[in-house]
């Protein structure tokens, strides 16, 4: 899906004619091409249609399951069964509902970490590199600002004690700490792009710099733009996972995976099923984003260069 | 983790102080009967040489061994001097109570007795002024050789008593009644009270007793007991200094031991005292050598912890249900698992300031609704195998005066019974499945700190309410208790847990109309007057006669639903017997642990 | 000389960025509540005394007059006492020295392992790409890198018991010690020996050291494999082989020289997450180190010690990015630094 948009981002850029050769030695095919190398990586594939199933089931499944995930009439640690296939837990909820609702939360974090991330991480990188001079060392020491304040100790403070646990402000938080490498890349891509003859030639032209970034710089980074977008998605569930496990992350009533596998760990032994439910949804998740992640950098990258993250 | 499981002071221990006299109950239980085991865990919550006719503890003598005994506990250690603000909480009485001896000795049952390894006698010897005179034995020592005798009781009056504010006690209680205090020889204390106080035995306990000796080598003063609350304030200024900032953390050379043991080691990071026997104690020399007492933040990791053969006792004020499974399912290997209700409940306030829950039928819908036997059963009954809801907000279920004020009629009587109340007042159901009245929804929060077993407690009563057609959501507030939220009243219902010492007119400010810990805003004219002629009853009975009123009139208003008596939670191998106790924690009795 | 003025410059640069850094969170956790507030709502308690010592804890002052208190203390080398109530004014500098003391120890030996192992096994796959090898070193790298670390740590915490129970059978426990996995912090590591010093140590160590290793493996691993395969097909390689050169010795004197600069760009850099990683592991292992520290002094309100800990983790981000700067420097003479 990704790709398709960065399709049609670049032939509008080439419609207007801006664009030089090099910059894209062939733009009509581009995107045509990413998504062929992409649908050829039988990884990657195989891990789209996982995570899809993953979306699908935990966003429709509840809908019509048995049990509503806030019911804790159920008696506590009911074994697995026909009624209760990952059992219950001790107030006696239904351990698939639950895993259910942890999936979502767990993903709605993640996408929103990854989009306000990508989005502030690109701004920042594109004006920095664009601009230059007294503007970039500001942003550049803001990077430094929160690259100095460790992100859990931001969690512990922010999403705790002044959010209550609630997934919003876990998401928001993991996100301004999520920014700083796209941010970086972008500067990078955006200091070689802003010498290009194209460039110069829309600034003689009288664009404005939010024109230029916009129009020109932006649509021409799509390929990194998406790849460290889709693995900033992976970082972020085991992020959140891990914040929930050690009880900074999301609270009740909210949930997530990683406060799912909290609440039930020690039973790992006594009863594995409470513990290895949540665990292997959480590792299918971000097993398959990496794939996914991992192909679109090939398919967006013809000599297989790996981004410095 | 759990960390951020932290303890609430709230819940815990307010101070030893608070402590008194005649409390019978705590039972242990637990799955050592469950698991068919013939060892009984009740009997020992008494003393190998208590005797309790007499009312008097000796340390029992057993052989000695060399150990380590590591122990487990749920926070750090942090200073020698308990007493200030800074410092109080109840891990420091934990440890302290093996090394600082004091008069009282309180058993696993909480009967409070004469500690007669250094005291003969702690009589009344006079009603009008009201009079106690301490008889200290001769021969009581500290570890670094000075005599234990009247002087370091002299300071523990001088100290708490609040006469002089350069000595910063956290609290005073009970020594601001006594007018005057001096020792007739070294081993005769006499205290002159203002007003009749019988619960006298609660005070110069073990955390009150530090080394007067220390105090005034380190000040210069020449002796301690000529120095009274009127004497030069520069004086004054010097002891009250060194009382209060000069024993924290940990410095071997001014933190001598009176009781069995003494610290020899303070790792400040790893949350771990160890103690070793003092050469110089007066009873009986028997038990372990050495006794490491470490922190653990989490009560599983605790039990993993015993499982594995790194710590020896668990010792939890944290009850667990995965870690009781734990605990119990390791009666194979020795070892014994016990529990008993804490001298803490749990409730839930009603704020009268909330729109929906001043309305009478709502919070008795809301009692109607909640069934507190589901949430005792899936929350505790692993841990404690026996326990029950509580119904008394003036005693928890192990006291003798226990009696049901009225909320094991009222409460939990199920979803229909609260519907009929609330469509009885006028209240009809809403197409969400919730009621409303005058476009009100019956929608309230329930507000406590972070805590798991606080989350799971309300997560069964939103499924409870939800059923009965209220609405319940879930403010988890790491700073409920320790920020202070809870006293500004700004919560529909709190959730949190009140420390229930023996000592009932405690409960006065909390549910008397305008009292200081009353946060709910609650007040009955009724249940004021019951403890206005409570507290100054002549004798017990009375006294808890009105006390007993004040309670039935309180269930009868459903201002605040009390939930269950929290159970402490231990476990030990290689030791013949551990009983924690519910003040003091596991080591009241160590010096008389025998390996097995 | 250009290298010392480059440093200064650049510490100086992080100054400013501290002091921003630290006056927000001080603001931040002061404004969530008062340490004493829980003490204050006892009943039978001294109000007097209660204020006496919040006097003494500065906690009377209002909240930016008390950080540049806090501030014009620190600055003259006193990084005062914790205000949180039940720690007894304990100073803050040895305890957040003590507790970065237990997480260092552990992370730094760690790190070392997993970088070792990991460029291996990253240099391995890659001069054998597309071999048996590589495959194997690929999925493990992927599925310990989508693992949550606390489950690693947990699931070999389980079966820690169990090869105690093992060590016991097999009569090993004179050797090994009884119980030679320890599921949590050891009280003291004294030995009476070498043998005895290595069983503790390696018993202590063990679990946390490889729960650890497990997230930062796969990273190093996995950037050293792309980065080698980057090198081998630079031109100056191929030449080199083209020459005649024997392919051991190109690897090692040509490639991997090159290919080594990103990872060890990114040993330093990631210094964030292994820092997080790190907390994890103290958790579940029951070590009080930089992450329990960090969870009690939110959970008690405490500025004084959570500052203390900022300080030296900020302090510690700063030199991780400028020694990766360094490196880059040193070890790839295109760039100079300066």
């Amino acid at each position: 899906m990704n790709s398709l948009v960065a399709g049609e981002a670049a032939s509008a850029a080439q419609r207007e004619g801006t664009l030089p050769p090099e910059a894209l030695p062939e733009p009509v095919s581009q995107g045509r091409l990413v998504l062929r190398k992409f649908l050829r990586h039988k990884l990657a594939m195989v891990s789209t249609v996982v995570l899809l199933l993953v979306v699908l089931v935990a966003v429709i499944l509840p809908i019509f399951w048995m049990h509503k995930y806030e019911d804790a009439s159920f008696p506590s640690f009911a074994r697995p069964s026909s009624d209760f296939p990952l059992g219950t837990t001790q107030v006696g909820k239904d351990m698939v509902s639950q895993v259910l609702r942890g999936t979502q939360f767990s993903l709605l974090i993640a996408v929103v970490v990854s989009i306000v991330g990508t989005f502030i991480g690109v701004v920042f990188g594109s004006v920095a590199g664009y601009l230059r001079g007294f503007t970039d060392s500001a942003l550049s020491r803001l990077t430094d600002l929160f690259l100095i304040i460790p992100q859990i100790a931001a969690a512990a403070i922010l999403a705790k004690v002044f959010g209550h646990g609630s997934w919003f402000v876990v998401a928001l938080v993991l996100a301004l700490f999520a920014w700083m490498p796209i941010a970086r890349i972008t500067r990078a891509e955006a200091m070689a792009l802003s010498q290009r003859e194209f460039v110069e030639a829309a600034r003689a032209a009288g664009g404005g710099t939010g024109r230029i970034i916009f129009k020109h710089l932006i649509p021409n980074m799509v390929g990194s733009i998406t790849v460290n977008a889709t693995l900033a998605v992976a970082q972020a569930v085991l992020v959140e996972a891990a914040l929930s496990f050690i009880g900074l992350g999301v609270q009740p009533p909210d949930t997530s995976l990683g406060r799912i596998i909290l609440e039930n760990y020690a039973q790992v032994q006594t009863r594995p099923w409470l513990f290895f439910g949540p665990f292997v949804v959480l590792v299918l998740i971000s097993l398959s984003i990496n794939f996914i992640g991992d192909g679109l950098r090939d398919a967006f990258d013809p000599r297989q260069r790996r981004m410095k993250a | 983790m759990s960390r951020w499981k932290a303890v609430s002071a709230v819940t815990v221990a307010a101070t030893a102080a608070l402590v008194l006299s005649a409390c019978s109950g705590g039972s242990g239980s637990g799955g050592t009967d469950q698991n068919g085991s013939s060892t009984d865990v009740k009997s020992m919550a008494v003393g190998k040489a208590e005797n309790v006719n007499a009312g008097t503890y000796k340390l029992g003598d057993v052989p000695s061994w060399p150990g380590p005994v590591t122990v487990g506990i749920d926070d750090a250690y942090s200073a020698y001097n308990n007493q200030t603000p800074d410092s109080n909480t109840s891990y420091n009485t934990y440890i302290l109570t093996a090394v600082l001896a004091g008069s009282d000795v309180l058993d696993g049952n909480n009967k409070v007795l004469l500690n007669n390894d250094v005291l003969d006698s702690w009589d009344v010897t006079s009603t009008s002024p009201y009079t106690v005179t301490y008889k200290i034995k001769p021969g009581v020592k500290w570890s670094d050789g000075a005599p234990w005798n009247c002087k370091d009781y002299y300071l523990a009056w001088l100290a708490g008593s609040g006469k002089v504010k350069d000595f910063n006690a956290a609290s005073t209680t009970g020594y601001d009644l006594i007018s005057d205090a001096k020792c007739v020889d070294d081993q005769t204390f006499v205290t002159t009270y203002a007003q009749p106080y019988v619960d006298y035995k609660g005070l110069f306990d073990s955390a009150q007793m530090l080394p007067a000796h220390v105090l005034e080598q380190q000040t210069g003063i020449p002796d301690i007991t000529k120095v009274t609350p009127t004497s030069d304030p520069a004086t004054l200024k010097k002891a009250g200094d060194f009382w209060t900032n000069g024993w924290k953390g940990f410095n071997a050379s001014i933190m001598p031991a009176s009781g069995p043991y003494m610290i020899t080691a303070f790792d400040e990071n790893q949350g771990a005292v160890t103690l070793k026997k003092n050469p110089n104690w007066i009873g009986a020399k028997g038990g372990p050598e050495t006794v490491v007492v470490k922190k653990f933040s989490d009560t599983k990791a605790m039990a993993t912890a015993l499982q594995n053969g790194e710590i020896n006792v668990v010792a939890s004020t944290q009850p667990d249900a995965t870690a009781a499974d734990t605990l119990k399912g390791l009666s194979a290997q020795g070892v014994i698992y016990g529990s008993a209700p804490q001298l803490t409940y749990e409730h839930l306030d009603m704020n009268y300031k909330n729109a929906v829950l001043k309305d009478d039928a709502a919070r008795k819908a809301f009692f109607q609704a909640v069934n507190r036997t589901e949430v005792t059963d899936k929350l505790l009954k692993e841990v404690q195998a026996d326990v029950t809801p509580d119904n008394s907000l003036i005693w928890t279920p192990g006291e003798s005066s226990y009696k049901d004020a009225g909320y094991g009629t009222t409460a939990g009587t199920g979803a229909a019974d609260a519907k009929k109340t609330l469509e009885a007042d006028g209240w009809t159901l809403g197409a969400d499945g919730i009621y409303q009245k005058n476009g009100q929804r019956y929608s309230v929060t329930i507000s406590h700190n972070n805590n798991t077993r606080r989350d799971q407690t309300v997560e069964i009563i939103q499924s409870q309410a939800k059923a009965a057609g209220i609405e319940i959501k879930n403010d988890n507030d790491p700073t409920f208790l320790s920020g202070g939220r809870v006293s500004t009243g700004n919560w529909d219902i709190a959730l949190f847990g009140w420390s229930q010492a023996p000592f009932k007119s405690q409960s006065q400010p909390i549910y008397s109309t305008g009292g200081s810990q009353n946060y709910q805003a609650y007040s009955d004219t009724k249940v004021d007057d019951a403890f206005k002629q409570a507290v100054v009853a002549t004798d017990e009975a009375t006294a808890n006669q009105h006390y007993a009123d004040a309670d039935k009139q309180i269930a009868a208003d459903y201002a605040s639903l009390p939930l269950f008596a929290t159970p402490s939670m231990w476990a030990f191998s290689g030791i013949q017997k551990v009983y924690m106790q519910s003040y003091n924690g596991a080591l009241w009795n160590v010096g008389e642990w025998e390996q097995k | 000389m250009n290298l010392v003025i480059y440093i200064l410059r650049r510490l100086a640069i992080s100054i400013p960025v501290l002091f921003v850094g630290t006056f927000l969170v001080f603001i931040m956790i002061s404004a969530a509540g008062d340490p004493l507030a829980e003490l204050r709502g006892r009943p039978n308690i001294n109000p007097e005394a209660i204020a006496q010592t919040a006097q003494q804890l500065g906690l009377d002052m209002p909240i930016i007059p008390r950080y540049f208190h806090w501030l014009g203390n620190f600055l003259t080398g006193d990084w005062g006492v914790s205000v949180a109530q039940g720690n007894a004014m304990q100073p803050v500098f040895p305890k957040v020295m003590g507790a970065f003391d237990v997480t260092i120890k552990l992370v730094v030996g760690a790190e070392i392992l997993a970088l070792i192992v990991g460029v291996a096994v990253g240099v391995l796959a890659a001069v054998k790409q597309y071999s048996i090898v590589d495959y194997l070193a690929t999925t493990l790298a992927f599925f310990l890198f989508s693992m949550p670390i606390f489950c690693v740590a947990v699931v070999l915490k389980t079966y820690a018991i169990q090869v105690n129970g093992w060590v016991r059978d097999l009569g090993l426990t004179d050797w090994l010690g009884n119980p030679w996995l320890r599921t949590t912090s050891p009280e003291n590591l004294h030995s009476t020996g070498f043998g005895d010093f290595l069983a503790k140590y390696s018993g202590a160590y063990l679990l946390p050291t490889l729960s650890i290793m497990a997230i930062s493996f796969a990273a190093y691993s996995r950037f050293q494999r792309a980065s080698m395969l980057e090198t081998l097909n630079q031109d100056y390689v191929r030449t080199a082989r083209a020459k005649g050169i024997s392919g051991s010795r190109v690897v090692f004197r040509h490639a991997f020289r090159n290919a080594l600069i990103p990872v060890a760009t990114l040993f330093s850099v990631n210094f964030g997450q292994v820092l997080t990683g790190a907390i994890i592991t103290e958790t579940v292992f029951n070590w009080h180190g930089m992450g329990t520290l960090l969870v009690d002094s939110v959970n008690h309100l405490d500025p004084s010690t959570l500052m203390g800990w900022l300080v030296v983790v900020a302090v510690l981000v700063v030199v991780a990015n400028l020694i990766a700067d360094l490196l880059y420097g040193i070890m790839d003479p295109r760039i100079r630094v300066g």
